[in-house]
């Protein structure tokens, strides 16, 4: 008895057995008691294990969607809607460190937003600081009271380099050689207003965006949740 | 049951028509999961983590016996609990030699020096079958309780074990005959019908 012959036992008892096969198999099993005997065996062990009791299942396996990691469908302008909420959320952190870091770099020599630490808003303090005194000669009764402040206020716009500032350290010359109060008047407000590269309005609308995106965002989840809670 | 179009939909990604699937067949899942694994609860945790398997990927089930490819998944199952278990080695049930080697027949539970009253305490047919199945190497148990348990034909077995077909037909052989030998340890467990005849080894 070799493990060929008990393949072939096995595979006969199952039916799994070519006829030719079959039936040279048959001719042996009628002359040779031991081929019956571990046929036996073969059949009495199969049958066996077709009678061990099928257990059922000690609780249904049935999947939730939470154990599958399924999220119901969202709206096709969710993708759209979270990039926007996302950028301006982004945009709106990086207006409030710009402007917070402005006045700071701007104190940096070289250092200014809009130039690059133009070099020409410094030429223009230090000329208009040389300038001053002979801009302001020709009205010889008022020269005195326009010089000195202007002298005084020249360096501050270095100190503050912004669009709005270059605008109006621009013509000051023109204007104080026209009338040296208005320019006085121009170096003054360019010294209280606190700029900043992005204005509060943008903010505001930036933080709008954010708030309204992120709550249509939250609405459509809900939504979506309770249509699909109701399917199932 | 449509089982085609409960297939289709749940490639879609329907998981009612998945979960239809599951209460056919978790019977079938959970016993195969207990005659590989000899324990009821890990039996129930890789029947279950064998059809979440499924789900995730019944995209890739490309048609053939549906049955034959859950089997093949809560095999895989089965097999990683075991490797869990070979990582965090429990007391084997078996006796050691005096060599210290573990015994690799089981016919300790047969012993001649054990009583009746001792055997018929420790063991029913069932527990006894399963004890043999226990013995047997990974790919014959799997493959004999698909053939003889599962009642699963040839080429099922092997859609499930991914192996040629005469490779399922000498395992199979071969865990008959070493279950054979297992079980006459316990012929009294046996219905009469069932008896072994003994001295009829290969």
């Amino acid at each position: 008895m070799n493990r060929r012959d008990i393949e072939l036992l096995s595979a006969y008892l199952d039916g799994q057995l070519k006829p030719s096969d079959s039936a040279r198999l048959e001719s042996r099993l009628k002359s040779d008691p031991e081929l019956v005997a571990v046929m036996d065996d073969l059949r009495a062990a199969r049958n066996l294990l077709r009678r061990l009791p099928q257990r059922r299942a000690p609780r249904n396996f049935t999947l939730t969607r939470k154990m599958v990691g399924q999220n119901p469908p969202l709206p096709r302008a969710y993708p759209f809607l979270r990039f926007a909420t996302t950028l301006a959320t982004l945009l709106l952190f990086f207006t409030f460190g710009l402007n917070f870091l402005a006045p700071q770099l701007a104190a940096v020599p070289g250092v200014g937003f809009g130039g690059g630490g133009d070099p020409s808003i410094d030429l223009y303090s230090e000329s208009q600081a040389a300038e001053a005194p002979a801009a302001a000669e020709p009205p010889a009764t008022q020269a005195p009271a326009a010089t000195e402040p202007a002298a005084q206020l020249a360096p501050m716009p270095t100190m503050m380099p912004t669009l709005e500032s270059e605008r109006n350290a621009v013509p000051p010359t023109e204007k104080i050689d026209a009338t040296g109060n208005a320019a006085v008047q121009d170096q003054s407000q360019v010294v209280n207003e606190a700029p900043v590269p992005v204005s509060i309005g943008w903010q505001i609308t930036l933080a709008a965006i954010a708030m309204f995106g992120a709550l249509l965002m939250l609405l459509m989840r809900q939504s979506a949740f309770q249509r699909w809670r109701q399917k199932e | 049951m449509n089982e085609q179009a409960l297939i289709q939909d749940a490639q879609k990604g329907n998981l009612d028509a998945f979960n239809a699937l599951i209460l056919h067949y978790q019977d079938s899942v959970y016993n195969t999961a207990l005659r590989i694994l000899g324990d009821e609860d890990q039996a129930a945790d890789a029947a279950q983590e064998a059809f979440i398997s499924a789900f995730k990927s019944i995209s890739s089930f490309r048609g053939g016996s549906f049955k034959a490819w859950l089997m093949r998944t809560v095999t895989n199952a089965c097999y990683d609990e075991l490797r869990r278990q070979k990582r965090r080695p429990t007391t084997p049930l078996e006796p050691d030699t005096d060599d210290g080697e573990e015994m690799d027949s089981p016919r300790w539970l047969a012993d001649p020096n054990m009583t009746p009253d001792q055997k018929a305490e420790a063991d029913e047919l069932e527990h006894a079958i399963q004890h043999c199945l226990n013995n047997l190497p990974l790919e014959f148990k799997t493959v004999v309780i698909m053939a003889d348990i599962q009642g699963m034909d040839y080429t099922e077995v092997a859609t499930s074990v991914r192996v040629p077909l005469g490779t399922i037909k000498s395992r199979l052989a071969r865990a008959r005959l070493r279950l054979r030998e297992c079980l006459q340890g316990f012929e009294e467990l046996l219905p009469s019908t069932f008896r072994l005849e003994e001295g009829s080894s290969a």
